[in-house]
Parts: structure tokens; sequence; C-alpha cells
């Protein structure tokens, strides 16, 4: 795990102070809301429904035991005791006041963490695989080039001024599980002929008013020019990205209008007029970073017999071990995914005491590491297999082991209506209904994989656009209704939903997801998922069985 | 009939004018027939920099015995969210949170319109 440096940590001790004297100017009335207004947001400060909401930058989805448990404890103290994992890997705390905000920025900074880079026009917290350093199937480390990024992007005085705010995502392995085609900038690293390290460059990618998936730029670009030609990048888009109208003002729209291949040209001639050793860190400076991440396992066997005994004497954790638990690459260990979707309950949220459980598991059994995932759920990355039946029962008895990664249980829902303001319906009650009507382990297993994603409004916070059901809240004349798209994936094949028909009222939508999951139960040829049916299918069955009674 | 609304500046608390200050239960709000006087609230509510952030007004509507906020986001603002019903203003329980939980009516909030009009 990377550790901040001295400067790191007087910028951002001094970050902290600095918004405390801005609070304080705020509300002695020195300066107005206008004033005020971005310079919180530059601190992760939203004004919500019920309060302020801060959310919490979590730099490629990375935690320790010490920064979890630092989460827990302002949870608990400033918070009623729960915060929300995002889509973009952060955690938003959704009970904030704007007196406490400095002594939270303060304790973050205590454990180097911060909340700049969540809001505002600027590069944005930076995304890669959580897999990353445990995974047989990627070629390097993308926490090594994520955190090169976080660094140069942190307060980039020439792009905290973007038309728009701007995302990247960063995965090195075979399976993109970062969602990398659906952001400002993908990163796919990729293996040359020559046998050197380079990345494909993906840009335009977006959810949404107008999605978009990304488009490559460049098949191969030699890992150590990464960020001269990020700088390119954003220098196009910072010089002609539109600043007059909002909803056009994301790089999508830009790569768009003039056509991928004469942004990559226009990209390319602006990389050839610098020098790229002017920015492109030295190889030791990489070596140094690259060495924060190296991971230390023992020399274990492949197979574990403690764990080949308690699958065979117990199905719920055999099941267990079939939804959340992965193959690493060091024999003995895996991945365990903590699931944050109990059918029933919030997708995302955690209390401040399973935060402090996590924590712990991490500190005893998984290297002091924990990850985020933009499916909402935590990762404890390097679980010896002899140990996993151990972290699967303390999982489980805190409600944190639902066995359902993947199925049609594990939801990605945004707050929504319930806490934000721009929300035009609310996203968690349907997903609640919806997972309640799968909570039988052995009838979502059966339906095999299904991703729902659900958002709120048209920003697609909840990634709506690539579930294999999409839904959409919107308003109709103040009421809730829910837009369904079938066929959407996020993935290496990564594709927008395509609409089923008119928008749903909120009380109908789980029912017409099991109409739909019944079609493809009808319909699945051997080994297809949801989403290869409804390719195979097409629309027709799944409109009849949701609007036969509309007929 | 209308009501005035804003964030409360120090802990984003949602509350609601009553002759010249703020109160957090809608129950308690100042209800508006005029224009003139809604109007008149509101420009006083604006200078009110360091108490309150962005009013804003609200139609509301007969619900049974009590008024309700015409949309359901100033509904849900009124009472908390629906995924924590012991969240917010509705853990207060009794006869006038549960008029607005059981409210219906709905309509686009017309103050928050004006303000997105006003970006």
């Amino acid at each position: 795990m990377y550790r901040y440096d001295t400067i790191d940590k007087e910028f951002v001790a001094d970050r902290a102070a600095e918004f405390r004297e801005q609070v304080q100017r705020r509300l002695a009335g020195e300066i107005t809301e206008d004033q005020f207004k971005p310079i919180r947001l530059m601190n992760g400060l939203y004004l919500q429904l019920h309060a302020y909401m801060l959310r919490i930058a979590i730099p490629y989805g990375a935690l320790t035991s010490t920064k979890l448990r630092k989460l827990a404890y302002i949870a608990k103290t400033y918070d009623k005791g729960y915060g929300h994992f995002t889509t973009r890997t952060n955690l938003q705390l959704h009970w904030i006041k704007l007196k406490d905000a400095p002594e939270i920025l303060d304790h973050l900074a205590e454990v180097e963490m911060h909340a700049m880079q969540t809001s505002g026009n600027c590069i944005r917290n930076v995304t890669a695989d959580p897999y990353a350093g445990a995974t047989a199937d990627e070629l390097d480390d993308p926490r090594v080039w994520a955190e090169t990024i976080r660094q140069w992007s942190t307060l980039h005085p020439e792009f905290s001024f973007l038309p728009r705010k701007f995302k990247i995502a960063v995965t090195a392995a075979a399976k993109d599980r970062t969602a990398t085609k659906i952001y400002d900038i993908g990163l796919h690293l990729r293996r040359g002929r020559s046998g050197e390290l380079g990345f494909e460059v993906l840009v335009g990618g977006g959810l949404g008013r107008t999605p978009h998936i990304g488009s490559t730029i460049r098949e191969f670009l030699p890992t150590r020019h990464l960020l001269s030609y990020m700088e390119a990048i954003l220098r196009v888009y910072n010089r002609h990205g539109r600043r007059d109208n909002i909803f056009k003002a994301r790089i999508k729209i830009l790569v768009a209008s003039l056509g991928a291949e004469e942004f990559a040209r226009q990209v390319e001639e602006e990389w050839a007029k610098g020098d790229p050793s002017r920015i492109d860190l030295p190889d030791t400076e990489l070596a140094r970073i690259r060495g924060a991440f190296a991971q230390t396992y023992e020399t274990l066997p492949a197979r574990s017999e403690a764990l080949e005994a308690a699958k065979a004497a117990n199905p719920a954790f055999a099941r267990f071990l079939r939804r959340n638990v992965h193959p690493h690459k060091q024999p003995g260990y895996a991945l365990v995914d903590v699931s944050l979707k109990v059918p029933g309950q919030t997708p995302g949220d955690m209390t401040s005491e399973q935060m402090e459980l996590v924590a712990s598991l991490a500190e005893r059994y998984s290297l002091d590491e924990v990850r985020v995932t933009y499916q909402q759920n935590l990762l404890l990355p390097h679980v010896k297999l002899d140990e996993v039946e151990t972290v699967w029962r303390e999982l489980d008895a805190a409600g944190l082991a639902t066995p359902n990664i993947d199925l049609i249980t594990d939801i990605i829902a945004c707050p929504g209506l319930d806490y934000c303001a721009l929300a035009n319906a609310r996203a968690i009650p349907i997903a609640q209904h919806i997972a309640e009507r799968f909570a039988e382990p052995e009838r979502a297993e059966a339906v095999g994989e299904l991703n729902i994603k659900i958002s709120g409004c048209i920003n697609a916070c909840g990634h709506h656009h690539v579930g294999h059901i999409g839904i959409l809240g919107v308003d109709k004349k103040g009421e809730e209704f829910y837009q369904v798209t079938l066929g959407g994936t996020a993935d290496d094949n990564a594709a927008l939903g395509a609409m089923l028909g008119p928008a749903l009222p909120a009380a109908k939508v789980a029912e017409a997801v099991e109409q739909m999951v019944e079609v493809y139960l009808r319909e699945r040829r051997d080994g297809e998922r949801f989403v290869d049916t409804f390719r195979r299918t097409g629309v027709a069955p799944f409109k009849e069985a949701v609007y036969a009674d509309a007929h | 009939m209308r009501a005035l609304t804003a964030n409360r500046l120090d802990d984003g608390e949602a509350v609601f004018w009553k002759q010249g200050r703020w109160v957090v239960r809608f129950a308690d709000a100042e209800l508006f027939e005029g224009k003139d006087e809604a109007e008149t609230a509101e420009a006083a509510a604006k200078s009110q920099q360091t108490i309150v952030v962005d009013p804003y007004l609200i139609d509301v509507i007969p619900a049974g015995d009590v008024w309700a906020p015409l949309s359901y986001r100033e509904r849900v603002r009124c009472l908390g969210p629906t995924n924590h019903p012991m969240h917010g203003k509705q853990a207060e329980g009794g006869h006038d949170i549960d008029a607005l939980v059981h409210a219906e009516g709905a309509a686009r909030s017309t103050g928050r319109v004006n303000l997105i009009k006003r970006k």
C-alpha cells in the first residue's frame, strides 16, 4: 500500500486547515454561499435533501485497516453510524454538519485520506481493478499507474477548471473489472510485440444524459509516457471542450463530434509539441511507487485440506466459495468478496460496526488490505485458503457474507431521491423490492449472472445504461416512474442497454423484473447468461411478458 | 397555498419559515395564501445568508386534515429517507408525520425548478 511522504502529509493537513478557515468565514457571513459553494465542493461537501453529504476519496478503492477504522469512527461520531460506498469506489456520508466538516477532514488527514477530487470539474479520484496485485490474469499491478495518476492529478493547476468533471480508470488484467469503457479515459495495459508494456488508451466513454462507449485513440502507448500523453489529451479537451452548455461539456461529446480519429490526431499533435521527459516520471520514481505495493506471501500448498473439508461439510460455505471467493495469483491464497447486498437492505451501505469488523479481518487475514469495488462491495484480496472459512463465519455473523456476487441480488443503486438533491426518483426501495423476490440463495444462483443497475436520475451514478437490466427513475409530473433498459454490459464487450418500453410505475418494477427472469429461464440455452439470451432473442419476448396486462 | 423552505447553513437540516424564523417541523410552517406575502417572506429569507441556504417556495395541498407539500421530493425532505424510517424528521412520529407519509398528489417541486433555472 502506498504511504504518503512528508510533502503529501503536510499538503493534506494544510488543506484541512485551509477549509476550517473557509468554513468559519462562511458561518460568519464574510463570504456568500455563491463564493463558498465551489470551495466546499472542492472538498467533497455537497448539500443534499436532509443534510450535507461528504464524499470521501478512496483512490483506486484501496483501504487499510487503519483507514477503514477511521471511516467507521467518522461515520459513528459525525454521521448516523453508517456510510454508502459508491460506483466510483468512494464513501458517502449523508448526515454531515457543515460545522463538523473541518474536524472530519483533520481526521482523514491523520490516516492519509481526504475528500478532494470527489466533486468539481477536475480530474476525479482514479479507479483501478480491485483485484490489483492479487490476480494471475494481470500483466502488471495497475495500482502503480493509478497512484502515478493520483499524484499527478491532485490539484493539478492546469486541470482544476476543466469544461466538466473527468474520470480515469486503469486495468492491467485480461478481464475488465473496472468498467473502463465508460470512463473519460480508460487505460488497458497490453504487452507489445517486443515484450514492452504499454496502454491501449480509450477516450470518451461516459454515461449520463448522452451515454457513449469509449473509443480507442491509441493502440499502444509505452507505459513510461503515460503522464505526457494524458496531459496532451487533457489539453485538447481543455481547449476545445464545450463550456457553453453543461450537458455537452464532457469529453465524450467532443470525441463524438470530432470523431475518434480526428481527436486522436489532435492529441498526437499536442503530444509531439512538448518534451515528454518534462513530465513523464523517471524510472527511479516509478520504482519507488512500485515498491510501495510489494507484498510478501507465505509459501503454501495450492490446495487447502481444511477448506475442502469445510466445503464438503457445509453447503452454505460451499455456495459462498462458488460466488464470493476467487483464485489468487499466489498458491494457497484467495480473494474474498464482502457483499454489501443483503436482500431487503440498502445496496452499498455499511455500518460502523461492520467497517470495524472488516478492518479487523483485513488486519488478521488479508495482509491489512481491503478494496472497494465499483459494484458497491468490498474485497479482502489476500486471504489464506486455510482461513477462508474463519473469515466467512465472521462475515456471516455480521451480515456481510451474502453469496450473491454478480447475481440478481447484487444490485447497484445510487442513493436516489431518499438523499440526493439531483434525483428524480428513489433507487434504494426499487433495489430492495427486487432483491427480496430473489432472496432465496438457491433461486438467485439458479438465475445465474444478472447485473441490475438502478439510477435515480439521468446522471446515471447507478450505471443503469450498462446493466443487464438497467432501471432509470424519472419524474412524471412528480410521480416516480422507471424506464427499463436491457442488454447493457460494463465489461470487455461494453454495450449500452436497449429500451424495453414505456416507463413503469414504482409498484410494477419488481414484478416486471420477475417476469423478465421467467422469460429468460424459459428461453435460455446451455450456459447462456440473461444478457446472452436477451441478445439472441431481442426485446420482443421480454416486452410481451411485462406489458401483457396493458394489451 | 405555499410554504417557504431552505436548508439550514450550519447543519444542512431542511427548515421551514414561520413568521421571520425557521422551524424544523413542516407542521409548524407558515402557509401563504397570497402571492405577495409569500414573495415578501422569500425576499426576507434570502437576506438571511448566515442562517439558511437557497430558500424557495413550495406548493402545498390538503392531505386529510393537514397540509402536505405537493411534490414527492419535498415530502421526502419533510420526513427523511424511506430506507431508514428512524432517520430524519419522521423518527418523531405522530399524526402530522403519519399524514405526510400517506399524502398523495404529485407535481414537480416548483421551487426547485426555479432554483435550477437560476444556476
